[in-house]
């Protein structure tokens, strides 16, 4: 009784702080204090939203768009969203913009992409939004730049499809808080499934690109990388993780003996939720821990597999010394040659945790080998509290000092997840090539292609029928 | 874009030199073909190498993982008759000229320790200021900007506070990319020990990522085998840099033994030719050709190419190729110490006692740098705790004890340079039938002087204080692996083989960058300044090309 009056105090605190807000804003009192005071929410939110990951190119303008993002439909360059009249939203009204985030509809009314995640970012309040617009038009540099423009594949070219796939996806309600639950809960929910957009990687997608609310955030392949289950089953998500250790593996993006971030949750990490408050950064971990189990199937824990091993008992004194690269090197070689200098001889990482342990790690465990491969082939880049945590790629892209091709990395990574993985999994040249084109493409192109061209099969032998009818008809 | 048998711009050799200048004429848009003699070997195959060797060959034989290919031959200490096999040495002091590099794509910084020393303004300037040697025909001030564009594509470590800072004398355009590499605790200990007797032990500068990633490498975490091989390219070698070049459309031919420069009217080169392993051979052409192969294989390279128009070989008008070859005399002390020292934490270079090397007694004898080797002593200690014939707890005290309570000093002289130091082709043929490189080397009483009077004095006095019970020092003077002078850099086509640019005297299109250049050898570490030319000599290349 005493829990949910405090439940219930807590929730009106919770949306009062907006609603004074948005009510001062209304009485327009030009207050430059207040003003400020917005900027700073502002940004906070848009870093909440990691608008920078997507639209800021790694050594870019802030904001300046232009970076490309590979889809399974094909490339997606992020637009400039500075304050730029002419090649940003410098003329976007609030109500314009606030129809581009909350409903992915731009300025001149074509429709976005769902790559911008307008489908999480619709549970925005007007409040938080309007906080989002006046940071972006009075406090980011304008960048007067062309950001390049996005050419999909016909039929994806055309934008107005979206307006079928809006009206059976979108979700355009705002947030409705859980009465039931508490003001933290509300909070983290509010940030998960709005401005930190998390099912839009771990949630699956279906064939039509849409995130299956029934499997939410139960882990999807996001381009090379695979977002791991991070529901509560303990088993295959992530219920055996405590609050605590959630909360400061987002912070820290690692957690030893479990898990580290790369790839886009690297980013995340670095980008966006280092920076969130540590009241905020609870509140994802306590919604999150909250949400519905979904086992994967034929699953095991991703976080205790494999041991310590090596080979190198057998491998010394087998193998002389020779100028000549090996047409077909073993895993263990490669592994020794590789990867031991950093991760040890036995691949239980360095002592002070800096290089992670291979075994009981959601890397190497996973049964899907996908960021496995992925981390060798890009590695791991992540500065968190001024500190990198660095492994170099191994061939993914080709400035990399150590190129790895196909065939070495499926030995070398069914080395790995045999002696400090899963122990039953193999993977193939065609898995690395996968993973190095970008991750696996998207079968909807070549059905939406076919589709059609099926529909032109259909008006043609149609026409030609009611042809031959007629001049049977004639006869 | 480069063909396989031209380009605007080719380039003969693979390591640093090379490397650097093929990047800045892809960068400035012209097209670049490199040719090198030797394989490309994986990294991970050099790391097993080094791994699969037996413990006695783990330390100073840093070409044991790199074994040649018979069309490029080079050092290999693996038995003893093996070093005599390449290079042919004779004079007074053959063993300081036994030198060490790599004939693989990407050439001898494979097994370099990145030391990235700066020459100082005095370094420059030997013949004005201490009737000795020879000046530069630039001063520091023009080679400065280039030392600050080498940092930046090398990626060096160094020391922010000026006090730490070499040369002192000097400023700098630009802070290090990076911070200095920690100490270990052998090299705490030699500072402290060093500064009582007025030695001042500063941070090397070295081409180590130290603490953060540079240019898509990892920082340094103490492998402790930076030679032969750095297993995780957290140092710089050039061959980090050949994927860099093929992306931006640079051409790599390896197993291509260039063997020829081949001219034309008017002294232009017009071509090179080089055997494939099948002794076949084959003609490049190019607009700009640059012979980036170092100190031995260049001036062997312009020897071997005499012809009717060359009669003493290519770019030797001055008869000065292959003539004022230069390495730094090393020699060395064993010590055993009562304290323990720990050498091995970090890089197996890391600091050096520089002031050593500059004082108006280079009138009368060489400038000498002072350093303790850190690698790791545990090999050295195993082995001769096994030949002890010890076991069990015995035989692990004994290791540790090795290990910890032993050490060594080294000091590196400075070589002038001196017409009589000469590489000629020998009568004996390597397997393509090329003429092998003979040299002739004498250190010099300049050197001799300085060892006697002031270079071992200092060693002893080290040792002392670091509290030595024994000291054995080597018995003849040794080589340190920096090979210079040979292409001899000068504003007198008469006297020297390059002008400023490292451009050859008698062919405007043919360029010598490298160590080869250097007119003065100098107690620092030779590959910075060699960068530092290679960038100079690009600037140049690319402005040739351009305006003609």
């Amino acid at each position: 009784m005493c829990g949910a009056g405090h439940r219930i105090c807590a929730l009106l605190i919770f949306f009062a702080v907006p609603l004074m807000v948005s009510v001062s804003h209304a009485a327009e009192q030009p207050n430059q204090h207040a003003e400020s005071a917005v900027i700073e929410r502002g940004k906070y939110l848009a870093i909440a939203a990691d608008c920078g990951a997507c639209h800021t190119t790694p050594g870019g303008k802030p904001y300046a768009g232009g970076l490309p993002i590979s889809t399974p439909l094909g490339t997606i360059y992020s637009t400039n969203i500075t304050p730029s009249a002419d090649f940003g939203i410098g003329r976007y009204t609030e109500e314009e913009f606030s129809r581009a985030l909350h409903r992915g509809i731009r300025r001149d009314g074509a429709h976005l992409y769902p790559a911008m995640p307008y489908t999480s970012y619709a549970k925005f309040t007007d409040d938080d939004a309007h906080a989002l617009y006046v940071y972006f038009m009075r406090a980011v540099q304008p960048v007067e730049a062309r950001a390049p423009a996005t050419e999909l594949p016909f039929p994806m070219n055309i934008r107005l499809s979206m307006l079928v796939w809006n009206f059976l996806f979108l979700d355009g309600h705002a947030f409705a808080p859980d009465p039931q639950q508490s003001a933290e809960w509300n909070r983290g929910a509010y940030l998960v499934q709005g401005a930190t957009h998390c099912s839009t990687c771990h949630t699956p997608r279906g064939f039509l690109m849409q995130e299956e609310a029934s499997r939410a955030l139960s882990g999807a392949q996001v381009g090379p990388w695979y977002a791991p289950n991070i529901t509560s089953d303990p088993v295959t998500g992530i219920g055996s993780w405590t609050r605590d250790e959630l909360a400061a593996f987002l912070r820290s993006g690692r957690l030893p003996a479990k898990a580290q971030a790369a790839g886009s949750m690297g980013e995340a990490v670095e980008h966006s939720f280092q920076h969130l408050s540590a009241a905020d950064i609870d509140a994802i971990a306590t919604y999150v821990k909250s949400v519905p189990a979904i086992h994967n199937p034929a699953g095991e824990s991703r976080f205790t597999a494999g041991k310590m091993f090596s080979e190198l008992g057998v491998l010394r004194g087998r193998y002389g010394i020779s100028s000549n690269n090996d047409a077909n090197p073993t895993g263990a070689e490669l592994f020794q040659g590789n990867c031991a200098s950093c991760h040890s001889a036995e691949g239980q990482g360095s002592k002070d945790g800096y290089y992670p342990s291979l075994f009981h790690n959601s890397a190497t465990g996973a049964k899907d080998p996908a960021n496995l491969i992925a981390a060798i082939l890009y590695g791991v880049d992540r500065t968190v509290s001024g500190k990198q945590a660095f492994m170099p790629g191994f061939g993914g892209y080709p400035t990399d000092s150590n190129q790895l091709s196909d065939s070495d990395i499926a030995a070398l990574g069914t080395y790995v997840l045999t002696h400090y993985g899963p122990g039953d999994t193999a993977i193939t040249e065609q898995q690395v090539s996968e993973i190095r084109r970008g991750g696996p493409s998207s079968l909807l192109l070549p059905l939406a292609r076919g589709g059609l061209a099926a529909a032109a099969i259909v008006v043609v032998l149609g026409a030609a029928f009611l042809v031959f009818r007629r001049r049977k008809a004639r006869a | 874009m480069a063909s396989d048998d031209s380009a605007d711009v080719v380039v003969v050799g693979t390591g640093v030199v090379g490397c650097l200048i093929a990047e800045q004429a892809l960068d400035a848009g012209l097209s670049v073909l490199m040719l090198e003699a030797g394989p490309r070997v994986d990294r991970w195959r050099i790391v097993e190498n080094y791994r699969n060797l037996p413990p006695s060959l783990r330390l100073f034989h840093w070409d044991a993982p790199y074994p040649p290919k018979p069309w490029a031959p080079h050092l290999e200490t693996r038995k003893d008759k093996e070093a005599e096999q390449y290079l042919q040495l004779e004079g007074p002091n053959a063993r300081a000229y036994l030198q060490g590099y790599v004939r693989y794509a990407g050439g001898a910084t494979w097994h370099w320790a990145g030391i990235c020393w700066r020459l100082t303004p005095e370094d420059m300037r030997l013949n004005s200021l201490y009737g000795v040697g020879r000046d530069w025909p630039f001063a520091h001030d023009v080679i400065e900007p280039y030392y600050t564009r080498a940092e930046y594509a090398l990626g060096v470590c160094g020391p922010s506070d000026p006090a730490s800072q070499w040369p002192p004398n000097a400023k700098r355009s630009q802070p290090y990319p990076m911070g200095p590499t920690p100490f270990g605790p052998g090299e705490h200990r030699l500072t402290e020990v060093a500064a009582k007797i007025g030695l001042m032990n500063i941070p090397a500068p070295q081409a180590r990522n130290s603490g953060v990633s540079y240019h898509g490498r990892p920082p340094c975490c103490g492998n402790n085998n930076c030679f032969p091989v750095c297993p995780i390219a957290a140092k710089y070698d050039a061959a980090t840099a050949l994927p860099k070049i093929e992306a931006k459309g640079g051409k790599i031919l390896v197993n291509a033994v260039v063997y020829r420069i081949e001219t034309g009217n008017r002294k232009t080169v017009e071509a090179v030719h080089y055997f494939d392993p099948d002794k076949g051979s084959h003609k490049v052409t190019g607009k700009i050709f640059v012979i980036a192969c170092n100190g031995i294989e260049t001036p062997k390279l312009l020897l071997f190419s005499k012809d009717d128009r060359n009669p003493n070989g290519v770019a030797n008008s001055s008869d000065q190729v292959g003539r004022n070859m230069m390495d730094q005399p090393k020699l060395i002390a064993d010590v055993e110490l009562t304290e323990p020292l720990w050498t091995g934490v970090g890089p197996v270079q890391s600091s050096s006692v520089m002031n050593t090397t500059q004082g108006e007694f280079r009138n009368s004898h060489a400038g000498a740098l002072l350093r303790m080797e850190n690698f790791a002593r545990s090999p050295l200690g195993a082995a001769a705790a096994l030949k002890k014939g010890l076991v069990g707890k015995a035989l692990d005290k004994e290791i540790r004890r090795i290990s910890a309570c032993t050490a060594r000093l080294t000091v590196e002289h400075e070589p002038l340079p001196s017409p009589d130091n000469r590489l000629t082709l020998s009568s004996k043929k390597d397997w393509l039938g090329i003429n092998k490189p003979n040299i002739y080397y004498d250190v010099g009483d300049y050197v001799r002087r300085s060892a006697k009077e002031y270079t071992v004095p200092l060693l002893h006095k080290l040792a002392d204080g670091l509290g030595a019970t024994s000291f054995q020092l080597s018995p003849e003077f040794l080589n340190s692996d920096h090979i210079m002078g040979g292409c001899i850099m000068g504003t007198d086509p008469t006297t020297s083989v390059v002008d400023a640019d490292c451009r050859a005297h008698d062919h405007h299109n043919l360029f010598l960058p490298g160590g080869g250049a250097m007119p003065s050898g100098t107690a620092s570490n030779s590959t910075l300044t060699m960068a530092a030319l290679a960038l100079k000599a690009a600037d140049a290349i690319v402005d040739q090309l351009r305006h003609g």
